[in-house]
């Protein structure tokens, strides 16, 4: 993984030391509260219901279990014992003392990390596959770009006051798990011609109050213009983005304002017009980058384990566990294993201080030091030996992270809603809670299969409620939460936004629906191996609808056992 | 002439965040009950105007109003935001 170098350490330190004369200043008075938000949000300091709230980079999702450790370090020194990892692959404090802000960035310097560009009208953290570098489907390590964009994009003089914040996402692989559809720029690693990989470019796509999908406005744009490329469209956008109006101020409203072919006319115009060399990567410099991310020396092993296979047989737990949170890797012999921070009735994506620190030792003992966030609010351990897998397994259980639950409808995405965030109408994390104990139980979970769900408490759709499969938005009606549910989102390859159901639940009503919507899928299903988001695609809302909002009907033409469960 | 509904005023503390609400002699309370809570418009500048002397000490910041039901003549937040504020905590 990327290390910093002397520079890219001077220059958080000294960001931490302006920034630690900022606090003084305006603790004396010396600067007003108006005058300091902007300085605060520029370091990922937010005022929340009860605390500030600080928002870490964790540059995309990659972390050294040296790093792992100091977040837990924080989390007990300066918090309450726990970090809660977010959709963009960061992680936030909730309960931050602005007094001691100053000493926790110093803290995080210590090991390469800071909290700068995790709010504010800039270029945020840019998301990539949780299993960047490992996955057998990657046609490239997007890491190595992930990482020149971010040291492109950070304090880029031009593009620290844009219209509105933006995001970055880039995929190598075949599948699509950095939901690139959903980024204001979306990039994927293709094979282009003559055997060389080129990059698709996405532009447009976001969620918020208006979700689009990103539209493809280059098939195939060679690796090397990639910042020129990048630095056209922000142009284009930093000079005809709305900035009068916040709702409409991102760029996919500028694209979709103009059309995606006059936009693509304005940003091929400005990208002529730019001194490309001046901005492009040299290959020397792309070199010294891609070399921090040489893949781990591996030795090839085979595929079957025999402590592994005995213990399948002999724990159910441990099975489940293979079955749903354990991936292939490129190399034999070795897997990728995702911790799901998602036992149900737990809070999704936090984790405690302790559990931060066993993550940290695994990572250490077993998988090359090196973590993953995922965007689902999970982390990953990229590259574990299969003859290690019952030692990880084991410490996972002893540090209370076994949960079996990946990518299964327990594992649910949920922001931090109406308990913590000064912008939620609705609480998000007793939803997520509720539903993830109903469907709790192992083999219901698997049953189902996999069912992306997710939880927003606002419309500005942090927990990205508009590509789950299911989604739930919280909305605030006459002073009382209430939910509403879209179905049919997706954030992969096959990116669609859900489709609103019908009039919102009360919370106390919410969970049956959800039991009820699974029941119709269940019913409804051509057969086992038929997917949730497949069957809804297959027969649309109305047969959900239907059992939501007119049982009556249902109960006429004769209800099914799955429905006399709810 | 709008209905009036009791107000009182809250505010974060600036060197903490602390959820905080203004008690008599000005002084900021942590718990809504020990509020001072407003009758009336002239009541409610008042108070207002504490506030916004403390936010000019750098003593807190985010100072508004905001409507409580009055039980037994102490302030008790309805509005789900402000209950989760008063408990100075998530609700889970």
């Amino acid at each position: 993984m990327y290390r910093y170098d002397e520079f890219d350490q001077a220059f958080v330190e000294e960001r931490c030391r302006q920034f630690r004369d900022q606090v003084e200043r305006r603790l004396k008075g010396d600067i007003s509260e108006d005058q300091f938000k902007p300085l605060r949000l520029q370091n990922g300091l937010y005022l929340q219901l009860h605390a500030y709230m600080l928002r870490v980079a964790v540059p995309y999702g990659v972390l050294s279990a040296r790093q792992l450790r100091k977040l837990g370090e924080i989390a007990r020194r300066f918090d309450r014992g726990f970090g809660h990892f977010t959709t963009r692959q960061n992680i936030q404090f909730n309960w931050i003392k602005l007094e001691e802000a100053p000493d926790i960035l110093d803290e995080l310097a210590r090991v390469g990390m800071h909290a700068i560009q995790t709010s504010g009208n800039c270029i945020r953290n840019t998301t990539t596959d949780p299993f960047a570098g490992v996955a057998i489907d990657e046609i490239e390590d997007p890491r190595v770009w992930a990482e020149i964009i971010r040291q492109w994009s950070t304090i880029h003089p031009e593009f620290l006051f844009l219209p509105r914040k933006f995001k970055i996402a880039i995929t190598g692989a075949a599948e699509d798990r950095a939901a690139i559809a959903f980024h204001d720029i979306g990039i994927r690693i293709v094979m282009g011609k003559e055997g060389r990989s080129e990059f698709s470019i996405y532009v447009g796509g976001g969620q918020g109050r208006t979700p689009v999908v990103a539209s493809l406005i280059r098939p195939f744009l060679k690796k090397e213009q990639l910042l020129s490329y990048l630095e056209a469209i922000l142009r284009v956008y930093n000079l005809h983005g709305r900035r009068d109006n916040l709702y409409k101020s991102r760029i996919k409203i500028l694209v979709k304002a103009l059309g995606i072919e006059e936009f693509k006319r304005q940003v091929d115009e400005e990208w002529e017009k730019l001194d490309k060399p001046s901005i492009d990567l040299p290959i020397e410099e792309y070199e010294r980058i891609a070399a921090y991310f040489e893949p781990v020396n591996l030795q090839a092993a085979p595929i079957q384990n025999e402590q592994v296979t005995a213990r399948e047989k002999a724990d159910p737990a441990f099975a489940a566990f293979k079955r749903n949170n354990v991936f292939a890797h490129r190399v034999p012999g070795h897997v990728s294993v995702a911790i799901a921070l998602k036992e149900p009735g737990k809070i999704p994506g936090d984790a405690s201080a302790d559990q931060m620190d066993a993550v940290a030792e695994l990572a250490e003992r077993f998988g090359h030091d090196e973590i993953r966030v995922t965007y689902s609010q999970n982390l990953v351990l990229p590259n574990i030996a299969l003859s290690d897998l019952v030692a990880v397994y084991d410490g996972l259980v002893a540090a209370g992270l076994c949960s079996a639950n990946f990518e299964l409808i327990s594992d649910i995405i949920a922001c931090p809603g109406l308990d913590y965030c000064n912008l939620a109408n609705a609480r998000a994390i007793p939803i997520a809670q509720d539903i993830a104990k109903r469907f709790g139980e192992q083999k219901k979970a698997e049953d189902i299969g996999p069912l992306r769900f997710n939880i927003s408490g606002c419309i500005n759709a942090c927990g990205h409620h508009h590509s789950g499969n299911i989604g739930i938005l919280g909305v605030d009606k006459k002073g009382t939460e209430h939910y509403q549910i879209t179905l049919g989102g997706s954030p992969g390859d096959d990116a669609s936004i859900g489709s609103i159901l019908g009039p919102s639940f009360p919370a106390e009503d919410l969970p049956e629906a959800i039991e009820t919507i699974v029941a119709i899928y269940l019913e409804k299903r051509e057969n086992p191996k038929e997917s949730f988001l497949a069957t809804y695609r297959r027969i649309g809302k109305e047969p959900f609808k239907d059992a939501l909002y007119n049982p009556n009907a249902l109960n006429s033409g004769g209800q099914s056992d799955a429905l006399e469960e709810v | 002439m709008p209905s009036w509904k009791p107000c009182v005023v809250t505010a974060n503390m600036l060197k903490t965040g602390d959820v905080v609400y203004l008690g008599p002699q000005e002084v900021w309370v942590r718990n809504i009950e020990d509020a001072v809570v407003a009758h009336n418009s002239d009541e409610l500048a008042e108070l207002e105007a504490a506030g916004q002397r403390a936010s000019d000490a750098q003593l807190v910041i985010s100072v508004y109003a905001m409507d409580v039901d009055v039980v037994e003549g102490k302030a008790r937040p309805y509005t789900v935001r402000e209950i989760i504020r008063a408990a100075h905590g998530p609700s889970i």
